[in-house]
């Protein structure tokens, strides 16, 4: 029995024929993206000059904020720059527990995604506001670790609370992309 | 009687899914990660060991467990007395393999069977990541953080270049790895599952 070919003058490649580099083309740009605008603003904040002008005035605000909440829940603390103190407990908040990591994740994502500016603009600033209520939750719950439960204060701190407030931007920017971001363009054929 | 037309049940979006099954696997996958951790460090510094050593000659770097969470960095040729030159906490490499597990179980709509093959490449690769941190960690203790000693053996170039490896290894690439490695994995579900943007 004759088969019938269908006669196609241009018949789309099989997926396996285009190159690894154009079948993931919208991956791979975010990907690259991702890296470099991360390492940039990994790089940028370990100036000292970035470090003294920028980082440590915000942790410090980060303090003074963090302070104010716990005097509210009567823990009388006193602030002294990135320290808080009270006679039972005191930490001095540092990179890593300031929330600019996590910050520095979602910027590099939300820039390397493709979207409009607008609904970057309004990612980040949500997002950078929602990123640091979670870290100053973080603060306020680790003083009281390191003031009731002194024990579990070195696993609650890194392990923890570091992997919420990550997994928390991370899930903040699928939020975004999935929801916000306009789809991407169909790509000319 | 009239017939009674059941409203269509609004399923979630796929984000919302996403966020609801990490919450879900989050106590469940720290709790194996905890579980497995004392062998993970045990393979981590006798890999991380061999690495180290394929650097130096002659070997003289041994990583010495020192309990279920923390190690030393020794060198044999520094007199007894100082030869145990710094102390880490090896759990803290790596934490964020919990972060992995959840963002790739969490995933909805898709198969088991894809979803598990490709938690293990990322865990794969997470592996080596690991290895690799260790072995930079110790590079950066030697550069910068024994004293004299660094300053001797060490330029100003190299000091810069293992402080700043290991500072983007240690804070943004840990963090972000099991991002990026999800985003690799899962990048055209996300957008596959995009909804019309807002505002």
């Amino acid at each position: 029995m004759a088969r019938k070919t269908p006669v196609s003058p241009k018949k789309p490649p099989a997926a396996e024929e285009v190159p690894f580099w154009r079948r993931n083309r919208r991956e791979l740009t975010f990907l690259i993206l991702f890296a470099v605008l991360l390492g940039a603003g990994f790089s940028l904040i370990s100036l000292n000059w970035v470090n003294d002008h920028a980082i440590e005035p915000l942790t410090a605000g980060i303090a003074r904020t963090s302070g104010a909440v716990l005097n509210l829940l009567g823990q009388k603390v006193t602030m002294a720059g990135t320290v808080i103190r009270s006679p039972r407990f005191a930490v001095n908040i540092r990179n890593g527990c300031n929330g600019v990591e996590a910050m520095l994740i979602f910027l590099a994502a939300v820039l390397a995604f493709p979207a409009s500016w607008k609904s970057r603009l309004a990612g980040l600033g949500l997002g950078i506001i929602a990123i640091q209520v979670v870290n100053l939750i973080r603060v306020v719950v680790l003083f009281l670790t390191g003031v009731y439960f002194p024990k579990i204060f070195d696993t609650s701190h890194t392990v923890i609370w570091q992997t919420i407030v990550i997994l928390f931007g991370v899930m903040l920017w699928i939020f975004w992309a999935n929801r916000f971001a306009a789809p991407p363009a169909e790509p000319a054929a | 009687m009239a017939a009674t037309k059941a409203a269509p049940i609004a399923r979630p979006s796929w984000a919302l899914r996403l966020v609801r099954n990490a919450l879900l696997w989050m106590v469940p996958v720290a709790l194996l990660w905890l579980l497995v951790t004392p062998v993970y460090n045990r393979f981590l510094l006798g890999s991380a060991e061999n690495l180290v050593r394929l650097t130096e000659y002659p070997s003289v770097t041994d990583l010495l467990r020192k309990d279920n969470h923390f190690a030393y960095i020794s060198r044999r040729d520094f007199p007894p007395a100082t030869s145990l030159v710094h102390s880490f906490r090896v759990t803290d490499v790596h934490f964020h393999l919990i972060m992995l597990g959840v963002l790739f179980l969490a995933v909805p709509a898709v198969p088991w069977r894809r979803r598990l093959e490709n938690l293990g490449w990322a865990f794969l690769i997470t592996i080596f990541f690991d290895i690799f941190r260790i072995f930079f960690y110790v590079k950066f203790t030697y550069a910068t953080q024994l004293g004299p000693w660094s300053a001797a053996h060490y330029g100003a170039f190299s000091r810069n270049f293992w402080g700043l490896t290991y500072h983007v290894l240690d804070l943004a690439f840990k963090f972000a790895l099991p991002f990026l490695l999800w985003v690799g994995f899962y990048y055209q579900d996300l957008t596959a599952e995009m909804q019309p943007a807002r505002g």
